[in-house]
This record gives structure tokens, C-alpha cells and sequence, in this order.
């Protein structure tokens, strides 16, 4: 294999992307414990970042997050291979009912972060 | 007006005097607008050079064997029109991530023995006796299965796997599709006879679901999806207390 193989088809490429969005969010998700361990030494260990570098390289893992959430979400209707009383459910209602899900799901996590840092 | 003509580019490759394969073009008349590349080769080895080795059989997208790379995409040439291509030239290369024989003939050997391995056959644990007629099933249970039976071992979704291309131990997608058309089949009872190659680490979890095996598909197999929904079934026989079933 040449190593421009996933240049060579749009579909090869947009793989390749959809792969590589996990690597900042596995980046981000490092940051985060790290400022769990910070916080665990009360108070004066833990210094939040605050500088505009880290709040665009928060929105660029938030848009890759997003990306990759949408593209395994959208393969839902492939993957899951569901019967309610003998029917297969059909792929659409899956992936409907996947991105409903995520969309509850966001809200309740929005909610409880806004809630609990009240 | 002119008679048309194509100009077709075809890999050249004898391992007895060729130290790496070359490509070589033909210029051949494009008279009737239903030939297909396989026509074009064909007319090649008829009138120019009969040297040039490559698969057919059937000529109408039924046997597998013309399966070929062109213009960089796995086609069954005999199902590739060249007025889709022309006035461009038409190249057409062996398969992808396969060993050249020669020409444009590869070396299927590894995706035979990975074929094997699945056991494509309904296995029973009791044969059911000829004199007791035919083994009924609803058209529900057909449908079940019945897409990845389509499969014609053409080998297209292997060339277009980068997965299989990177590491050729990966068993592939027709492999495993044509493995679930049997662990689907409300008469196979082989499930346990195929989980230990379908669900070993060389197996389903070897997919990264690029899904492009099932856009070359020439027989709209979608051998992406039987992976991915092996996955989830094999993964929920290991976690669920009902899931070690028959």
C-alpha cells in the first residue's frame, strides 16, 4: 500500500478524518484529568486555563467531537440490527432515535454542569 | 467521420523475464457504444497481442472472474462501459492488494483459504434426511440473510479494503459476509463452528468501517454492514447471560 493511499478517494479521505478527529479529543480528555489531579489538591493546586489559545483549541475538539459523534451516529441505522415484535426496526428510526438521544443526553450534562456550578 | 477509438492502458507483468510490471496501451476501435473494457481486452488479445493474460467467464457480472482495477477503481470489467471513460483512456490494472501472477491475473490463493475458513456451507448438527422433504422457510427468514448471499466472490471488496491492504491477516468482507448469510439462515446451525474465525481479533474487530467494500459491491452486497452487526452481535453473546446461545 502507498502511503497517499487515503488520498486517493474522497471517501478513503474522509475515513482518514474521521479517524483522526479522536486524536484532540483523547488530547482534551488528557487535559481534563490532568486538571482533575489539580483539583485534588484543593484550591490553591488548581489554576484553570483561561487563555484564548486554550478556549479555540476547546472549540476545535468540541467541532472534531461533534464530527465524529455525527459520522458513528449516522452509521446507527447500519450497525444495529433491531426487531420490536418479530419487525425489523427500520435503519432511519434507529439513527432518529440515536441523535434524539444525544440530544437528550447533551441537555441533561448541560444542565447539571450549569446546575452544579450555580 | 472517423471510426472512434479508445486508447486502453493495460499492466504487463511475465515473472520469467519482467522484474516489476509496466504498463502498455492499445489503441482499438470503439464501434458499438455497449463494449464493456472486457470487450476492449478481449479485442486486444484477438487482434493485437495475444499474450495478454487476465479472468473472464461469464460476461454478464454473474461468475466473478473479470474482476479488475480501472481507473483506479475495483470494477468487473465486464460491466464497465467504456463509453462512460472515453474519449479518456481507460486503464485497467489487477486488483488491488492481491499478488500479480502475471498481466492482469492475481493470486486468489489467500482469499480461498479465508473463505474456507468461515465454512459458507449450512452446517447441522443432524442432517436432515433427503425423504423428508424440503427444509421450509418463511419469506421473513429469506429476507433475513438473503442480500449477502449475492455475493460472487469477485474479490472487489478485498482490492478496495485499505484495512486488507495494510495486513493481509485481516479475514475481509466477503469472507464475513458470506459468513453471516449462514449464521442468519434459519437452517444453518454452524454459529459456533464459525465464531472462533468470524470473532477472533483477525476477524470483525480487524474493521475500522471505512465502507468502502460495500460501495464497489457489483452485486449490492453490503459487507460493511454484515461486519459492523457482527460485531455487536458477537460482542452481546459475550456480555449477555442469555447471549451464549445456539
Amino acid at each position: 500500500m502507498p502511503s497517499g493511499w487515503w488520498l486517493r478517494k474522497r471517501h478513503y479521505f474522509l475515513y482518514v478524518v474521521r479517524e483522526f478527529t479522536a486524536l484532540p479529543m483523547a488530547l482534551w480528555l488528557l487535559w481534563l484529568l490532568w486538571d482533575i489531579k489539580s483539583a485534588g489538591a484543593g484550591a490553591s493546586g488548581f489554576q484553570p486555563p483561561r487563555g484564548i489559545g486554550f478556549v479555540a483549541f476547546s472549540a476545535v475538539c468540541l467541532a472534531f467531537a461533534m464530527y465524529h459523534s455525527y459520522t458513528f451516529l449516522k452509521l446507527a441505522g447500519v450497525i444495529i440490527h433491531l426487531k420490536v415484535f418479530d419487525k425489523p426496526v427500520p435503519p432511519g428510526v434507529i439513527v432518529f432515535t440515536m441523535f434524539g438521544l444525544w440530544a437528550v443526553a447533551s441537555i441533561v450534562i448541560m444542565a447539571l454542569l450549569i446546575g452544579l456550578g450555580r | 467521420m472517423a471510426d472512434k477509438r479508445i486508447t486502453i492502458q493495460a499492466t504487463r507483468f511475465d515473472p520469467e523475464k519482467d522484474e516489476k510490471p509496466h504498463m502498455q496501451s492499445y489503441d482499438i476501435p470503439f464501434a458499438d457504444e455497449s463494449m464493456v473494457v472486457l470487450d476492449a481486452l478481449n479485442h486486444i488479445k484477438s487482434y493485437i497481442d495475444g499474450s495478454l493474460s487476465y479472468r473472464w467467464s461469464c460476461r454478464m457480472g454473474i461468475c466473478g472472474s473479470c474482476g479488475m482495477m480501472v481507473n483506479g477503481t475495483p470494477k468487473l470489467t465486464c460491466n464497465a462501459f467504456l463509453r462512460d471513460y472515453w474519449p479518456h483512456k481507460v486503464v485497467v490494472e489487477p486488483l488491488n492488494n492481491f499478488p500479480v501472477i502475471r498481466d492482469l491475473v492475481i493470486d486468489m490463493d489467500d482469499f480461498m483459504h479465508k473463505l474456507k475458513s468461515v465454512k459458507p456451507w449450512i452446517i447441522r448438527k443432524q442432517e436432515i434426511p433427503l425423504g423428508a422433504g424440503p427444509h421450509r422457510q418463511l419469506p421473513e427468514q429469506v429476507t433475513e440473510f438473503r442480500q449477502f448471499s449475492e455475493c460472487i466472490n469477485c474479490m472487489l471488496c478485498y482490492s478496495a479494503c485499505p484495512v486488507y491492504g495494510l495486513d493481509d491477516k485481516f479475514l475481509g468482507p466477503a469472507a464475513i459476509a458470506l459468513a453471516r448469510r449462514y449464521n442468519l439462515d434459519s437452517r444453518d446451525q454452524g454459529l459456533k463452528e464459525r465464531l472462533p474465525v468470524i470473532a477472533d481479533s483477525e476477524g470483525v474487530w480487524e474493521c475500522s468501517f471505512v465502507g468502502e467494500c460495500s460501495v464497489v459491491c457489483p452485486k449490492g452486497v453490503d459487507p460493511a454492514k454484515a461486519i459492523q452487526q457482527t460485531k455487536l452481535d458477537t460482542t452481546l453473546r459475550f456480555t449477555l447471560p442469555y447471549g451464549n446461545r445456539d
